[in-house]
């Protein structure tokens, strides 16, 4: 793989870097992290924007902050994951026929509890009659809309893709991955989450906005060296198959870890430190944005902002240059091999 | 391009039948599987006709050997798969899994939700589990043990077009030998009473492509194709029925859920795909239109085929009269009606037609025809977000 990330958009729990503002470290004590109030009245008019639930709201912002900073007016594709969809409005919906016994709805909730209104939503506002889709998969929904990019920039040489990841949590969603299993039920501070071995993460949300190429825009890129996801139940395995990634990389100045703080999600990533690459140097990322399925997003877009501004919440081993990213989101594992032109 | 992808099989499971060939006679004999909701409880079941599979969800289950707790959706998926499979030895071959939903385990979901929302703790989270749509294809992917790489597209009603085409892209670089491609939905009161509420409901048997249609009939069901590069179809012995020779996707960026009047987006995904495909308009044989029954989607649709093919319009005729509007199915569902028109020569009438659309100048074709000639079929899905696919099936 090949590819050029030249400017991302980012709504997180860590804050955005909507105009002057980027990513920090934040101090909390809980058990699910909400995206930080972003200044959507920027991007979007006070009339639309209240008939926007928040998946919409933080998509259409981080897609047109992903512009902004690429200095395009739109894309020629546009290709978003996310696992879970519109969850608010998909609820609203499902709340009042339920409680209303199929009778007296209206129609608004569900048009934009589709999965794909946040893709549909942008084409409308950026007038893109390109190429979209949008990918449902589970840890895999961002990974998939990156290949399809992949593949689309491929077969049309020149152009630009604006690829994304979007994940909103509502309290429900919050109890049913608590009941799942992912997410603890006791408050975490971010010391918990990152220090590790708690009986779950803290769940999160967000959405990431990239615009991608074949050629650099400017001096400024991320490349994307090589892109390896897999699916695997068996920890030993996957541990296997990450270190045949690692093993095949140079000059790796720092491998950014998925440990999500949760107890089996820290002896993982602390069992492929040891056997795969103990003497590279390591960051997490999940203590700032919290455990979701297109999380790698939110990872990929703060080693945007460093390479834009020169600065992040965490710490890269100098001169972060090479930087491998390992993710996963359950059983779904990605691997990325990375290149920063700062 | 080192390869084409072959269409060497079809699965499918509709209200108009279990499998390929049952579908194939209903076609044949106008045999339509709209009526009354006996499966679905809602509300709206003396109301509102529906197209759905007439089994139980156990009665479903029990035809692959799945969990018959698992939802509807993933039945009715894994029931197109094992047919599409077939015998083929695909051992030491990259196999992937495309698969197309808009309605995940809602289902279930939507029968627990309101216990769930006020007591998460004693509410049955066996019907929560697998609410996401991509739970849907990761259950039956593991039922089939299919695992080089899986993935769940969802685009509303052009949801398992957009599956299709991404597997063919991923066969003809070389990225996999063989793929399993379509998509599957079942009826949900959430689906059903989101489209009541946008009113494009008929409360009669749909009549697409007529001056005086009221609307659409949801459906319920599952479509695949089984692709191969040439390479795996030799090594399986598998025989090429035709190949998806061209296909696009283009965003109508008009409207969330109306088609634009003169269907922008409509006439981008036909005339890039049949670009791709190396054609010509005059070369398609036959559309199998999208055609849902809805004013605005006709209208659209009509006056888009009107302009690519500028008044030589082949046959054309939707296919939703019988099986209803299978939503993220309907692209695979008519991926394997448009394989059937080229190996039998097939052109499907399109049934209930009765009186000529006012706002274009071309028919749809109302009688059956056999024994044609079929060498390239045109394959229309349009949805939400302004979501417009096409695909092109070519003999070869």
């Amino acid at each position: 793989m090949e590819l050029y990330i030249n400017s991302a958009g980012i709504i997180s729990a860590a804050g955005n870097n909507i105009g002057e503002g980027y990513l920090s470290t934040h101090d909390y004590n809980t058990t699910a992290l909400y995206s930080a109030d972003a200044d959507y009245k920027a991007y979007i008019p006070v009339m639309q924007l209240r008939r926007m639930s928040k998946a919409v709201r933080m998509g259409v912002v981080a897609s047109k902050v992903a512009m902004q900073k690429a200095g395009v007016a739109k894309p020629d594709a546009i290709t978003v994951g996310t696992a879970y969809g519109c969850l608010q409005d998909t609820e609203r919906f499902l709340d009042k026929m339920v409680n209303q016994d199929e009778q007296m709805l209206t129609p608004t909730a569900f048009i934009q509890s589709t999965h794909n209104t946040v893709s549909g939503q942008i084409a409308l506002l950026s007038k893109c009659n390109g190429h979209n889709l949008t990918f449902v998969h589970k840890g895999h929904s961002f990974e998939h809309a990156l290949i399809d990019a992949q593949m689309y920039l491929e077969d049309n040489n020149s152009g630009g893709v604006l690829v994304g990841g979007i994940d909103e949590l509502t309290e429900n969603s919050i109890n049913a991955l608590q009941l799942g299993g992912v997410g603890t039920n006791e408050s975490l501070s971010t010391e918990n989450v990152i220090r590790g071995g708690n009986k779950g993460a803290v769940i999160g949300e967000g959405a990431a906005f990239f615009y991608i190429t074949k050629q650099p825009v400017a001096d400024k890129y991320i490349k994307i060296n090589a892109l390896n996801i897999f699916k695997s139940t068996d920890e030993s395995k996957a541990v296997d198959r990450i270190k045949s990634f690692v093993n095949a990389l140079t000059d790796i100045d720092t491998v950014l870890l998925g440990d999500n703080g949760g107890n089996s999600s820290s002896l993982l990533y602390n069992k492929l430190v040891e056997s795969a690459f103990p003497n590279i140097a390591t960051a997490k990322f999940k203590h700032l944005c919290g455990e979701f399925p297109t999380a790698s997003s939110f990872a990929l877009g703060m080693l945007s902002q460093y390479v834009e501004i020169g600065e992040m919440p965490i710490e890269l081993n100098a001169p972060a240059k090479h930087i491998v990213l390992i993710n996963n989101f359950k059983q779904y594992y990605s691997c990325w091999g990375l290149e920063l032109s700062v | 391009m080192s390869t084409k992808a072959h269409i060497v099989n079809t699965g499918i499971i509709t209200s108009i039948g279990d499998n390929t060939e049952m579908c194939l006679r209903s076609l044949l004999e106008g045999k339509s599987g709209v009526g009354k909701a006996e499966y679905l409880s809602t509300y709206w079941k003396d109301e509102l006709p529906v197209c759905e599979v007439k089994k139980t969800n156990e009665e479903l289950a029990a035809i692959t050997n799945i969990n018959s707790s698992y939802p509807r959706t993933a039945l009715l998926s894994a029931i197109a798969v094992q047919e599409v499979l077939g015998g083929y030895d695909l051992s030491g071959l990259r196999i992937g899994f495309f698969s197309a939903n808009t309605v995940g385990g809602m289902d279930l979901t939507e029968s627990v939700y309101g216990e769930f929302k006020d007591n998460p703790e004693t509410a049955d989270f066996n019907n929560i589990r697998h609410h996401e749509c991509g739970a849907i294809t990761e259950l039956v992917a593991e039922h089939f043990d299919i695992s080089d790489f899986v993935t769940t597209i969802s685009t509303a009603c052009s949801s398992s077009a957009n599956s299709i085409m991404m597997a063919v892209k991923m066969i003809e670089k070389g990225m996999l030998d063989v793929a399993v491609a379509g998509g599957a939905d079942s009826m949900s009161k959430f689906t059903l009473n989101g489209f009541n509420t946008l009113m494009i409901l008929d409360k009669e048997p749909c009549q697409p492509f007529d001056n005086n249609r009221r609307g659409l009939n949801l459906g319920e069901g599952a479509g695949y194709v089984l692709l191969m590069s040439n390479e795996a179809m030799q090594r399986c012995s598998a025989n090429s029925i035709c190949i998806v020779n061209g296909y696009a996707n283009a965003n109508d960026a008009y409207h969330q859920t109306a088609s634009s009047p003169d269907g922008i987006g409509n006439k981008l995904a036909m005339s890039n795909a049949l670009k791709k495909a190396g054609l010509q308009p005059k070369d398609v044989d036959y559309i199998n239109l999208h055609g849902t029954g809805t004013a605005n989607n006709d209208s659209s649709e009509g006056k888009a085929v009107q302009d690519i093919f500028e008044g030589t319009i082949p046959k054309a005729s939707s296919t939703k009269a019988y099986t209803g509007h299978t939503l993220g199915a309907a692209g695979g569902v008519e991926a394997v009606f448009s394989t059937l028109s080229i190996r039998d020569g097939i052109v499907y009438p399109n049934m209930r037609w009765q009186t000529q659309m006012e706002d274009i100048d071309w028919g749809v074709v109302t009688e059956l025809q056999t024994g044609q000639d079929i060498k390239h079929v045109l394959s229309n899905s349009f949805g939400f977000g302004g979501n417009c696919s096409s695909l092109v099936f070519s003999k070869i």
